[in-house]
């Protein structure tokens, strides 16, 4: 039972937690203005590369999340292109950019390093722990014992919240994903708020996937991301386009994922139980979770949805 | 009112194609300050085009727009409501899951980074006062009546600095009490200087309320009069031209003529579940053989869930259905078309036609067990010959029984629904149709074909079930109207002669004193 309340375990939640709460606040953003990105996993994909490879030809973590971030928003500008301008399929488009993203991704790696006898590693990023409140016990040692990345997810739940619930240009987006026409006769350009949108959320999946190679594994795999993406995109519906909500679910997946990660490494159980039951179990976990909140959840009304203004009824 | 001061909205030829339709061909229009101006016309006509070329949702392809003298470009609809154009549409404009101030705010919200709906209150609380709109700001828009959700539209226009006040089609989801209400409202504003114009299609609203009147017809001006020159005669001889208006069908004669026997439909104490949409709260009503009973009732009081709960598309909880005397509610849709039920759905695209497919393989649906003589092989040569004789019959525009049903017009899509409801009714005896807003949308030809293809049911002995938004259609075909409110059947009239006024208190959920 112990073993459920270990304190390390929770640091490792903390640690899992927070490239799907970033990812998941990009794709709230995203969805908020009305278009499903269901390319979000290769997204990420691209992110993981492109900050894995600056990282480590630069030798700076910040240069290779920056670089991570922009390479997530040129790919979700091309989702935008084809969705707002070309007014396609956001579904048929979305899968392509996965499909995209995904291939892609290995390529450019390939492509940079070559092949070569050891695999490139990166330093994964250190702890910083925050004065005084890092040494809070229990709860400092958690929270506000961790690398940085961490404390800029606090705050970019934080600051989404703020910003899609109190601000002008929030109220703006949210109207673009429930009533384009509506958001449309009151002056607003909708097409410009979903290539905003769509910019900007492509920068956080970018980080998202910068972290997994900066943080928890320090080299870069093919599957490195190994849905995380979709869980992402889970985890959207599960907090209700809500941010907030989307953190507490983050919270619960990473846990789960945290305790088997912990389990895993203990040879007592590696003989009772497959390692292949416990990498399952917080898929599966999801799924329950999901099946149960998804339940008369009400996305934004018009996802999915092109807008034309002309278009006529 | 007094003569006109100068123009404050004039448009010149002004021309707008959709792909190959022309829809406005060289309009001219202009409308003065302080004046109520009706734009009168058929759906089609280019009404709502033009209104919306003004308003900024549109681009014209020619043509020249002045506001108070001075020439502007209007692109969009930022444009527009720079140069005081505001318009209300006919499905209103708002977001849903917003309340009601969020909803006005939005898009002028009073500061950059920081949103604050609170410091902004008073100002649109002072702004609904003057203008004499009383509104609910913090329910969701989504729970109000329709006729508070236009409200909210037009304060929405007039915090935009809406000083030339467009309304399409205003009164069509409003109880006859609630019409008036907002004649007295826009006549006010008008009186303040605002300049309404307002579009119908209904004559006598013009008569009643407009100062001056420009009717449209074919995507054509034919030309602006003032009311006192206006006469109905006058007016529909504008509206329809040469054609003039369809023959009037024979009116009803009310319940007396209703045949022997068991009604064809009757609905006892029906319950559906709130998961299906608004729950009915045991309905209970009769239709007897021979006669149409008209449905009353503001969009969204329960009358789609009752079509479909009757239909069998969804489940009744509690209460029984009988058509022609024979308990149905455990049947599935298709037993009950085999028992002679039919239905018009409300949503012609969505769930009467099949968009994609040939105007033949839509004819088949539903008739396929009549037309074909070996089960389970479509046979192409019946269905292409099924279709030529219903595009011949009912006469259908339509090049041949090849063309994908959604390249149609909204009225020969209707058509094609209702041809296929009637073959149906011919196959299966036609004992009970349900007809969900046949008419919403048409033409007035289109809109006349439809009712007189019930007429003739009604002649042949079925029972029709018409469920309308539109009073007047209602008191024109109906033998009986009942009025339905939040899944609740209010009251009952007998025809030919109607009080609209007592129906729309029913429609407003305002029940009768029990005398």
């Amino acid at each position: 039972m112990s073993l459920l309340f270990d304190i390390s375990l929770f640091q490792l939640t903390m640690l899992m937690m927070a490239p799907l709460i970033i990812a998941c606040l990009g794709e709230t953003i995203i969805e908020r203005s009305g278009i499903l990105n269901v390319g979000i996993e290769g997204v990420v994909t691209l992110g993981s590369v492109t900050g894995f490879l600056l990282t480590y030809y630069s030798g700076s973590a910040i240069i290779g999340c920056i670089v991570a971030a922009l390479s997530g928003s040129v790919l979700t500008l091309l989702l935008a292109y084809f969705s707002v301008t070309l007014r396609a399929n956001q579904i048929v488009i979305g899968l392509g950019i996965f499909v995209l993203g995904l291939g892609i991704s290995p390529t450019i790696y390939r492509l940079a390093v070559g092949v070569v006898q050891s695999i490139p590693q990166v330093p994964t990023l250190k702890e910083i722990p925050i004065p005084l409140l890092g040494a809070i016990p229990f709860i400092g040692e958690i929270f506000f014992a961790q690398n940085g990345l961490v404390y800029m997810s606090y705050f970019l739940v934080a600051a989404v919240s703020f910003f899609l619930f109190k601000t002008p240009l929030g109220l703006r987006l949210r109207a673009c994903g429930e009533n384009p026409r509506a958001a449309d006769t009151v002056g607003i350009d909708v097409a410009r708020m979903r290539y905003g949108a769509c910019a900007v959320g492509g920068l956080f999946l970018g980080v998202a996937g910068a972290y997994l190679p900066l943080v928890i594994s320090g080299s870069f795999t093919d599957n490195i991301v190994n849905g995380r993406g979709w869980l992402a995109l889970m985890l959207v519906i599960f907090g209700r386009w809500v941010p907030v909500w989307s953190f507490v679910g983050a919270l619960l997946f990473a846990y789960v994922d945290a305790f088997q990660f912990k389990v895993n490494a203990l040879p007592q159980f590696a003989k009772i139980i497959p390692p292949q039951f416990l990498l399952m179990l917080p898929y599966v976990f999801a799924m329950i979770v999901l099946v149960q909140v998804a339940r008369g959840a009400e996305s934004p009304r018009a996802l999915t949805r092109p807008y034309d203004r002309e278009a006529r009824d | 009112m007094t003569e006109k001061t100068a123009a404050c909205v004039e448009m010149y030829g002004v021309s707008k194609s959709f792909g190959e339709v022309r829809a406005l061909d060289a309009v001219d229009f202009e409308a003065a300050e302080g004046e109520i101006h009706a734009l009168l016309g058929e759906n089609g006509a280019g009404k709502t085009t033009l209104m919306n070329i003004l308003s900024g949702l549109y681009r014209m392809d020619e043509g020249q727009i002045a506001i108070e003298g001075r020439e502007v470009d209007i692109h969009s609809p930022q444009d527009a409501i720079a140069v005081g154009v505001g318009m209300v549409h006919q499905h209103v404009e708002l977001i849903g899951n917003f309340t009601a101030l969020e909803n006005i705010l939005l898009g002028r919200e009073g500061s950059r980074w920081r949103l604050d709906v609170e410091a902004r209150r008073s100002s649109v609380e002072e702004l609904a006062a003057n203008y004499g709109l009383s509104i609910p700001l913090d329910e969701g828009v989504k729970s109000l009546p329709a006729g508070i959700q236009q409200k909210v539209e037009i304060l929405k226009a007039l915090y935009h600095g809406a000083d030339i006040l467009i309304l399409d089609e205003p009164t069509t989801m409003l109880t006859p009490h609630e019409v008036d209400g907002l004649f007295t409202i826009l006549k006010s504003f008008a009186r303040g200087g605002l300049t309404v114009v307002f579009i119908t299609h209904k004559i006598q609203e013009v008569l009643d309320n407009c100062d001056r009147i420009t009717v449209f017809r074919g995507g054509r001006k034919i030309d602006t009069i003032p009311r006192e020159e206006a006469t109905r005669e006058i007016l529909v001889r504008m509206m329809m031209g040469e054609r003039g208006m369809p023959p009037e069908g024979e009116r009803p004669t009310g319940p007396s003529v209703a045949r022997e026997g068991e009604p064809a439909l009757s609905v006892r104490g029906v319950r559906t579940s709130a998961k299906w949409g608004v729950p009915l709260t045991g309905v209970a009503f009769d239709v007897p053989r021979g006669l149409i009973v008209g449905m009353a009732g503001i969009s969204g009081n329960g009358q789609k869930e009752l079509a479909e709960a009757v239909a069998g598309l969804i489940e009744v909880e509690e209460g029984e259905v009988h058509i022609d005397g024979e308990e149905v509610s455990a049947l599935s849709v298709a037993g009950r078309i085999a028992r002679g039920m039919s239905l018009l759905p409300q949503d012609r695209i969505e769930e009467g036609i099949l968009p994609g497919l040939s105007l033949a393989e839509n004819f088949v649906l539903g008739l396929h067990p009549h037309i074909f003589r070996r089960r389970g092989v479509f046979e192409r040569e019946a269905a292409h010959e099924l279709g030529r004789n219903a595009i011949a019959e009912f006469n259908i525009l339509a090049r041949n029984e090849h063309v994908p049903a959604a390249h149609l017009s909204g009225g020969n899509i209707q058509k094609t629904i209702v041809a296929r409801a009637v073959m149906l009714a011919h196959e299966t005896g036609g004992k009970v149709m349900i007809a969900n807003n046949p008419t919403r949308g048409l033409d007035v030809m289109a809109a006349s074909f439809v009712h007189g293809r019930l007429r003739e049911l009604r002649a042949g002995g079925a029972g029709v079930l018409l469920i309308s938004e539109d009073l007047d259609e209602l008191c024109l075909m109906s033998d009986r109207i009942v009025a339905i409110y939040a899944g609740e059947i209010l009251g009952a009239f007998d025809g030919p002669e109607y009080d609209i006024y007592r129906i729309g208190a029913l429609m407003a959920g305002q029940r009768e004193e029990v005398s």
